[in-house]
């Protein structure tokens, strides 16, 4: 006789197998064969680790793409914070509206919206126009090919994915929590400080999960918009792999940056409940 | 290069190499699947592409009454992969031109077979290797915006390139050391003839004078979409430019100004991966690409020229204007060494990165 526990492992087990089945053999099996490649330079098994590990090229881009993803996901998080707090307060047509306004943009391609803010933020463009023509700025400011441009574009293509976990947890958010806060003599600050905002911190942590992970891999938006040293570890992996068809050393690349981003996961995790954050309820 | 995105094709190439040597692992050899399949001829998409099938692939699907696939975007990366599987999806391939001697030396490429491809007896013998063949022709151009130096007031030299102090104005180059070698060394007064082969004292003069006019490049582009914008909104006021962008350009009417002079030309290169089960009908295909009819047919379309100089000397005046092989052109020109920069581009490439990130 199965015992309930044992019947309800069982059915997860089985509900759980075709994504398993499915991963192993398109993610897992490729990855254990490309991390096996990372082995095989002529130099010796652990040659590619160390030429990446010790090299200043190598240090310096993981280094930079670090600072690129942890400043973007701030200023993700910043900027999606009030926009998920309004959406939350809209209804009808307006929310519809707002949603699809958020939404929106996943569908446009990448390359396609990275192109249209070189349009937007080029010396001559309409941003620049009105800037200087509202007298904000004296001359022309240089957005592009620099950091600041790639961080624009890296923004305006990650905000979907900061705003729609922390929506999610606003609207778990029993008002009624905030009327007793209210009611019991708190000013608004310290009713958001201290209990709104730790309320909705399981959906920021994931928003910031999400788009720090995502910004670590960038690659078009760096390339298009950043200048010479706006170079990610996902743009010199490209180079490894289709110009110098230095397919282990690419390996290793990736592997190193896996490895990063875990214990960078490890670490977060001791400072914010991961697990709760992803939760869906 | 209309579409020489590296980027589009890069998650594909990444994905291939994983996909296609976990597949290498249990199955063995997939020779037998690729052989149900319609000869395939891929490119680089975009425009280059449109006229490959019009001037090129449209006719031998009639001449040799056959089905042909045009697909896109190519990748060396991608012919390594699908070889190394042992499950070849392409059987013509144009790609970069260092492809041909990478793939000579990694083994991934069929030698060409001479006595099919006999039309290539017609052409100068640079543009024919022993494991690829140029096709059609372009240029890396010095080109300007016309504000910051009208008409022909623009840098007429790599030497004037990067002289700022007396033609000023931010520049852009190409990312990659692709072309920045020739164009630097020219820079530095290095004539054609002692530029290759590269060794590490030249690669490093040429990185050295790279690193010169670093401060003033305010773009490295890595699409061929990007030159002929910066350039029309004035964001730069001179970048290298692919021609066939450029003249894409200007038949928009661009304010862009141009030179052929210290114009460094080069082809695209058609290969042929090792192991295609059409072998055969590829060498053909190559060989009716290289006719005198079929090489003529680039002169109308206006995009890349042809690599025949019989078919070159057939233009109009005006056609001409646009044409690397045009002797009046092609005199201005150095011809670039596709084996050459797959030296410096795979032992160099770091120290390259090295020079753009300090």
């Amino acid at each position: 006789m199965l015992t309930a526990t044992m019947r309800r492992h069982l059915i997860s087990a089985a509900l759980l197998a075709p994504v398993v089945g499915f991963l192993a053999v398109v993610f897992m099996l490729p990855l254990g064969v490309l991390l096996k490649l990372s082995f095989t330079a002529p130099a010796g098994p652990l040659s590619t680790y160390a030429d990446i590990l010790g090299g200043w090229l190598y240090t310096r881009v993981f280094w930079n793409t670090l600072v690129l993803a942890v400043m973007v996901t701030a200023i993700t998080i910043l900027a999606g914070y009030p926009t998920a707090h309004m959406l939350t307060r809209l209804k009808g047509l307006t929310l519809t509206l707002a949603v699809y306004g958020v939404l929106f943009p996943l569908w446009i391609s990448v390359l396609i919206r990275t192109f249209a803010w070189i349009l937007l933020l080029e010396k001559n463009g309409p941003i620049n126009r009105l800037l200087v023509g509202a007298g904000i700025l004296d001359a022309p400011a240089a957005f592009l090919f620099s950091n600041t441009g790639v961080a624009i574009g890296m923004v305006h293509v990650l905000l979907p994915y900061a705003i729609l976990p922390i929506y999610a947890n606003m609207l778990r958010v029993d008002a009624r929590l905030l009327q007793a806060s209210d009611g019991l003599g708190a000013s608004p600050l310290a009713t958001f400080r201290r209990v709104y905002l730790p309320l909705t911190m399981p959906g920021v942590a994931a928003g910031a999960v999400l788009v720090f992970l995502l910004a670590l891999g960038f690659f078009i938006t760096p390339a298009l918009l950043g200048g010479a040293n706006s170079m990610t570890v996902a743009m010199l992996i490209e180079t490894l792999v289709n110009e110098r068809l230095a397919w282990p050393l690419a390996g290793a690349a990736s592997f190193l940056l896996l490895a990063a981003i875990l214990v960078l996961l490890a670490v977060a995790s001791r400072f914010v409940k991961l697990g709760a954050a992803l939760e869906v309820r | 290069m209309l579409t020489r995105r590296r980027f589009v094709g890069t998650a594909g190439a990444t994905a291939a190499i994983a996909g296609a040597s976990a597949l290498a692992l249990p199955t063995g050899p997939r020779r037998a699947h690729a052989q149900g399949r319609p000869f395939t001829f891929c490119s680089w998409g975009g425009a280059l592409s449109a006229m490959e099938k019009e001037a090129f692939m449209d006719p031998a699907e009639k001449l040799f009454n056959v089905k042909v696939t045009n697909a896109s975007p190519t990748a060396q990366a991608k012919i390594k992969a699908m070889v190394e599987a042992n499950a070849v999806e392409w059987d013509l391939v144009d790609v970069g031109g260092r492809s041909i001697f990478i793939g000579r030396d990694q083994n991934f490429l069929e030698p060409i077979d001479y006595k099919i491809v006999a039309n290539a007896k017609n052409l100068d013998k640079r543009w024919v290797h022993t494991h690829g063949v140029y096709t059609s022709t372009g240029a890396t151009l010095i080109a300007w915006n016309d504000k910051a130096f009208p008409g022909d007031k623009g840098p007429q030299s790599w030497k004037d390139f990067w002289d700022v102090k007396n033609l000023p104005g931010p520049r852009g180059l190409y990312k990659l050391m692709y072309y920045n070698y020739e164009a630097a060394m020219l820079a530095a007064g290095v004539k054609e003839s002692e530029m290759y082969p590269v060794t590490p004292e030249k690669a490093k003069q040429a990185i050295a004078k790279m690193a010169e006019i670093k401060p003033h490049v305010k773009v490295w582009w890595t699409a061929g979409a990007q030159p002929p914008q910066l350039l029309s909104s004035g964001e730069l006021a001179a970048c290298s430019v692919w021609s066939g962008r450029l003249f894409d350009a200007l038949k928009e009417k661009a304010p862009i100004g141009f030179t052929w002079k210290d114009g460094i030309a080069w082809g695209n290169a058609w290969v042929v991966p090792k192991g295609t089960p059409h072998k055969d009908l590829a060498m053909k295909i190559l060989n009716s690409a290289l006719t005198d009819e079929a090489q003529t047919r680039l002169l109308g379309i206006g995009v890349y020229g042809p690599v025949l100089e019989s078919a070159a000397k057939k233009a109009t005046p005006e056609q001409a204007k646009q044409l690397i092989m045009y002797p009046d052109n092609l005199k201005h020109m150095m011809l670039l060494s596709d084996e050459q920069a797959g030296v410096y581009m795979s032992k160099y490439e770091e120290d390259w990165n090295k020079m753009l990130l300090a």
